[in-house]
């Protein structure tokens, strides 16, 4: 294992931190964390404390965690059901219950461990007492009215308006804007009051500068983390580790131990890099990923292209799952609620209108940092990642001459794999690479 | 010197011999069915056969096809979109895209002149549109596959199939046929639909003549005139063309056995 090379390679008297001591540390330290985060739903549950459901794609965490209200994101938890092999019974379950098998993996995955009783392998999933559904995806909407109706929770569903023109012609500060902006201001008044209502407290504006700086940290730390891939090797799987700084992202988004793990991803990575280590042992080809993984045969999915020396340098996923950090969030803490609707509302309109103007994005990616190929994973059970994606490997081909793969299964449907015909097309796309190479070397 | 090419495909397994020139020597044809290796084995010892060789004169195998791991005496195993596209421009020099209707998959090539895959498509994980489409026909109309292109010539006024699933294949057409429709009519209307369904995967990557035309399908003329009608291109197609993932695998065994000898090693890969 490269890890166990580290302590060898390390050189006396260089003044850095130990390497032992960092390398490794970040996944030691997600794993902890998220064993702490499903402690303390599992604890608030079992309390009877409410707790929230929220998405990855705009949680407003910053304002629920003045509140004390623990956060459960049922897209992580549906994923982590995949990655330990217990989704199937989940979706049979709620297909068993009525629902169709092409509805949303997450959601069916979701309602199976409620219809269940609620146990998740890695602990209790609550009861929701609120749901803050933003309108990033229509299925939120939809599956916060299945909550609803099991537990009668109130729904607070927040209404991003999207850009009113085309290609970022409606800039804040604009008039258009600046309506819009007041308008999730007063969505996010009223999502105070509600959070007031159930919990019995006072929003606290100190509470909330404070997590809102936490925020603006990590947001920070997290590019950083990001930008530490345009290296080489690239010091980190997007796909794999970009799922860890991810997942904790969302779950510790404003807290300061979300921020301190960012802190130390961002320091490992930078020793990695200084050591020359990579995320895979041999790096010959650096790939960006769009759309996600799939969950069900999570470590398969990656050996396909780690067994021919492709890492995700990049994936889109570490963007659009992040409700905004990616997209330079700088709250102006001396205008707290203000600011925050002025961010969400950007950040959501990117994402939005991304959808339009993903090539851009794209091509800046490969160039930025160094891409070889674009794996487009089309995902079945999701339109919201997988639409126009064959237009999109198509453009990049032409317009561009990026080469691009395009290969299809699901987010956590173990019957939407199969395994020849997605290893035939991965297989034929890095000969292909190689020939590519070969002929550039020629 | 003679090296081979095995293609283990879903529903042929085709094998090539091809002499230092380089030249197709020996070939074989046979069904997969349900045990790969053997069948893997079958073909190859046909087509050394058919060379008048013997497996000891092979100095390199390289096995290609969804079943090309089970080509275990092969040296290395190559997938057929690279192997079609060598094999296509090896058959015709001058080919730029390649189109290849196997038994379950359909793939669209852009290839370099060095026969260098640039970019490819294939067809959704279902087999929709493939040959396995045209084998339902050939069922549900009690015909041999052979039969099935030249009647779909006679056609006058062909269907419209609304479908390209093989599951649903047979009722739309016994549907057509229920309506009083001409067998030959129905035919044609199945070749239509997989005929624009490969040409809308040749368009991903790009419609530029040479095409070349590959796999088991290629051997059938209605799919050839209706794709020269929707390319508005002619398409190459040869008497080899189903052979060309096996030629394709041949080519990258002589690779491998001509920079082994450049290195001095010797002797085949066969005890
Ligand atoms: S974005 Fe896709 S995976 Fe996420 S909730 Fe919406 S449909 Fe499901």
């Amino acid at each position: 294992m490269a890890e166990q090379k580290v302590a060898e390679r390390k050189r006396p008297g260089d003044g850095a931190a130990p390497h032992s001591e960092l390398i490794g540390a970040t996944r030691a330290e997600s794993r902890g964390l998220i064993e702490t985060w499903w402690q303390e739903m599992s604890e608030a549950d079992a309390e009877g404390r409410p707790v929230a459901n929220v998405f990855v794609m705009g949680s407003i965490a910053e304002i629920l965690r003045c509140f004390d209200l623990p956060m459960s994101f049922p897209e992580i938890t549906s994923l982590q059901t995949a990655v330990r092999g217990k989704q199937m019974e989940m979706l049979v379950a709620a297909e068993d219950y009525g629902y169709s098998p092409d509805i949303c993996g997450y959601v069916k995955v979701d309602v199976g461990l409620h219809l269940t009783g609620r146990n998740h392998p890695s602990g209790k999933l609550p009861r929701p007492a609120l749901v803050v559904s933003p309108n990033t995806c229509n299925t939120y909407i939809k599956w916060s009215e299945i909550w609803e109706r099991m537990y009668g929770c109130p729904v607070f569903v927040l209404d991003l308006p999207g850009w009113r023109g085309t290609g970022g012609s409606v800039l804040p500060g604009s008039e258009e804007f600046e309506r819009d902006r007041r308008y999730v201001e007063g969505q996010l008044r009223e999502l105070i009051a509600l959070c007031e209502r159930i919990t019995g407290k006072t929003l606290d504006l100190d509470r909330l500068r404070e997590v809102m700086g936490e925020v603006n940290a990590l947001a920070g730390l997290y590019d950083e983390v990001v930008a530490e891939n345009k290296h080489h090797p690239a010091p980190f799987d997007a796909m794999l580790d970009g799922l860890n700084y991810m997942g904790i992202a969302n779950a510790y988004r404003g807290d300061s131990r979300g921020t301190a793990f960012m802190r130390l991803a961002r320091d490992e990575l930078r020793e990695r890099v200084r050591l020359g280590m990579g995320a895979i042992p041999d790096e010959k080809y650096r790939l960006l990923l769009i759309g996600t993984a799939c969950y069900s045969h999570f470590r398969r999915f990656l050996e396909l292209f780690h067994s021919w020396g492709g890492v995700f340098a990049h994936s889109e996923y570490m963007s659009f799952a992040g409700g905004g950090i990616d997209r330079g969030i700088r709250y102006e803490l001396e205008r707290p609620i203000e600011s925050m609707a002025e961010q969400i509302l950007w950040s959501a309109q990117q994402s939005f209108s991304g959808i339009f103007f993903s090539q851009d994005w794209q091509a800046r990616i490969v160039r930025e940092w160094d891409i070889d190929g674009i794996c487009f994973h089309g995902i079945k059970s999701c339109r919201t990642v997988s639409t126009g994606l064959p237009d999109e490997r198509e453009w990049q081909m032409r317009t561009n001459d990026i080469p691009g793969l395009f290969i299809q299964s699901d987010l956590v449907d173990a019957r939407l794999w199969s395994d020849a015909q997605m290893k035939n097309r991965i297989d034929a796309f890095f000969e292909a690479l190689a020939s590519r190479k070969a002929a550039a070397r020629r | 010197m003679l090296v081979a090419g095995v293609d283990v495909g879903s529903t042929q397994t085709k094998a090539v011999v091809m002499d230092g020139e380089p030249k197709v020597v020996g070939r074989s044809l046979i069904e997969t069915g349900a045990r790969l290796t053997e069948a893997a084995q079958e073909a190859f010892s046909l087509a050394v056969v058919d060379a008048g060789a013997e497996e000891r004169d092979v100095a390199s195998v390289v096995g290609t096809g969804y079943g090309r791991y089970r080509v275990e005496f092969g040296e290395t195993q190559v997938t057929e979109i690279s192997c079609h596209a060598r094999g296509a421009v090896f058959l015709f020099p001058n080919t730029t895209s390649v189109l290849d209707v196997g038994g379950q998959d359909t793939k669209a090539i852009r290839v370099g002149g060095d026969g260098q895959v640039l970019d490819f498509c294939m067809n959704d994980k279902c087999s929709a549109g493939t040959g396995r489409f045209l084998g339902a026909a050939s069922q549900a109309l009690e015909l041999p596959l052979g039969d099935l292109g030249p009647l779909a010539l006679t056609a006058k006024n062909p269907v419209k199939m609304t479908t390209t699933c093989t599951v649903f294949a047979e009722s739309e057409i016994l549907g057509w046929l229920a309506l009083g429709r001409k067998m030959e009519d129905v035919l044609l209307g199945v070749h239509v639909a997989i005929a624009s369904r490969s040409v809308s995967l040749l368009r991903r990557v790009g419609i530029e003549p040479e095409i070349t035309f590959t796999g088991g399908v290629s051997r059938n003329a209605a799919m050839v005139k209706l794709l020269e009608e929707l390319t508005d291109c002619p398409i190459n197609v040869s008497e080899e063309s189903h052979y060309c993932g096996a030629i394709g695998a041949s080519l990258y065994a002589l690779d491998r056995a001509l920079t082994r000898a450049a290195a001095g090693a010797s002797g085949g890969v066969l005890p």
